[in-house]
């Protein structure tokens, strides 16, 4: 049996997650998923400043803590903190010292494929992680890897399975993909959140079997909860079919069983069969500018006063690439002021910089000659650049991932 | 009995680029038995009126039926101007749909 940890849902989660991981009790490996289709945006942005950045800056300040800890407690970790530059990540890594060997895995860039691309970055699945874990890494850094690789990696290094071994890297795909949002496993963001204690919840954990089976659980003594119910709803998240694809196995989602466990729930039955010949792409475009306010329309004539203001501003900077919403949160003959009050939102999307931020202008402009009562719930700031996702898809043989230890 | 239908369903939403999922699920085989039958693709844009093209999907192993709203985010988070961009809170919206729910199952 292997112990795998998740410390990170998304970039930005809790920062103290991955000491409360290493402290809280045993574990062989902690992981972390930092990527999602935005944050892909968002280091891509980074890295048009610098060159150097495009990975999760937070993963570093952790390691920064905790690196020792973990080198201490034998504890191996595993994260997709390296974004657009994974190899920058493992150097930074280095430099923390502890003597810690370091390796990372890339050639998910794929954008010279894509030149109109900020960001185009294909889908690897685990190979290249249990390669490197297999050379003896202390901590594995990686760009575009599926989040539940983070799982497969260090499972199929344990057991020496092979990567034909579909049932068992679709049990593990399914652990991965339980633990890749943290404490959406555990009673966080939960429906019947009313039924548990879900004020702090606990940090996942999966304990995998040979077989592909596991256990999901989390250290005593913590928060939220694992149930049937609990795994189910992270289940759900983010899929479609029941088939669901990735670059290792196809997971037939509606083959998993699950049982309560003593410590949490049991996961078995999963059937895996050959992945698709294509690897999906994950590809951010700039698209231009954008801008917004919400103007505040109180009491009486809603539908005429959010007529005056729209007609006004569409008077100023045009009407083109503007999105107006009028929601009616007002209620009538209301006992407070924001109740009595309905939200009328615009966005603009433009190519042009200049009219984006012209839009800043022309709305705060109409604050003392539009409808009575006029304010806004926050006064719209410049424009800013706002990116396009798309999925493509690539020949899967014509992406070769590598795994390089420092 | 008129009921929210999150009186006995739990839901999960989220984005994958301008698509939304949304998954439901029951705690009990009874409760599945009607959810099956009841939330159809048409049954679901009648209570989501905002849903455009509905693949729908069934997980009896896990009592959950997952339906795919595609195109309702636009062009992905980034760029989406709906009120919540990455449909984190659609699953919740549902299940405050009241619904026709067998009294037995309430």
């Amino acid at each position: 049996m292997i112990r795998i940890g998740n410390a990170s849902g998304f970039y930005g989660d809790r920062l103290s997650a991955v000491r409360e991981m290493l402290e809280g009790g045993e574990l062989d490996v902690l992981t972390g998923d930092y990527l999602a289709e935005l944050t892909m945006l968002i280091l891509g942005r980074d890295r048009l400043k610098d060159s150097n950045l495009g990975y999760a800056r937070t993963f570093l300040r952790q390691l920064e803590d905790c690196l020792g800890l973990a080198l201490e407690k034998g504890v191996k970790i595993v994260a997709n903190a390296g974004g657009l530059n994974p190899a920058g990540l493992a150097e930074a890594v280095q430099k923390l010292g502890h003597d810690a060997k370091i390796a990372y895995v890339s050639g998910d860039d794929v954008s010279d494929r894509f030149p109109e691309a900020l960001t185009a970055n294909a889908y690897l699945g685990a190979q290249g992680i249990a390669e490197c874990l297999g050379g003896g890494a202390d901590v594995v850094v990686t760009g575009r890897v599926t989040d539940a690789s983070l799982v497969v990696g260090p499972a199929a290094a344990h057991f020496g399975w092979r990567f034909d071994d579909w049932d068992r890297l679709a049990g593990a795909t399914v652990a991965g993909h339980v633990l890749e949002c943290g404490t959406q496993a555990t009673g966080g963001n939960y429906s019947f959140f009313t039924e548990i204690d879900a004020r702090r919840p606990g940090f996942p954990i999966a304990e995998l079997h040979e077989d592909g089976s596991s256990v999901i659980t989390k250290h005593d003594g913590t928060g939220g909860a694992v149930t049937v119910d609990t795994v189910t709803a992270q289940l759900l998240y983010e899929i479609g079919a029941p088939a669901y694809l990735g670059p290792d196995v196809v997971t037939h989602f509606d083959t998993i069983r699950l049982d309560e466990h003593e410590r949490g729930v049991r996961i078995s039955g999963t059937k895996g069969s050959p992945p698709p010949d294509t690897l999906k792409v994950c590809l951010n475009t700039l698209g231009g500018f954008r801008n917004g306010t919400t103007f505040v329309l109180c009491g009486l004539d809603v539908d005429a006063k959010a007529a005056l203001v729209r007609t006004q501003l569409e008077d100023a900077i045009g009407t083109d690439g503007l999105t107006w919403t009028l929601a009616r949160t007002d209620q009538s003959n209301a006992a407070t002021e924001e109740t009595a009050s309905a939200l009328l939102h615009v966005t603009i999307k433009t190519a042009d910089p200049k009219r984006a931020k012209a839009f800043s202008r022309a709305a705060i402009e109409l604050a003392l000659a539009s409808y009575p009562g006029f304010h806004v719930t926050a006064p719209p700031a410049d424009g800013t650049p706002f990116g396009v996702y798309r999925a493509e898809y690539v020949p899967r043989e014509s992406v070769q991932w590598k795994a390089v230890q420092l | 009995m008129n009921a929210p239908l999150g009186a006995i369903a739990g839901a999960r939403s989220g984005d994958k680029g301008g698509d939304a999922n949304l998954g439901v699920w029951v705690r009990s085989d009874e409760a599945f038995a009607w959810l099956r039958e009841y939330l159809t693709v048409e049954r679901l844009k009648e209570l989501l009126p905002e849903a455009g093209e509905v693949d729908r999907y069934e997980l009896p192993n896990l009592r959950a039926l997952n339906f795919v709203l595609h195109g309702l985010l636009g062009e992905g988070v980034a760029s989406s101007t709906r009120f919540d961009p990455q449909a984190k809170a659609l699953g919740e919206w549902l299940r405050s749909r009241v619904v026709d729910i067998p009294e037995a199952l309430l």
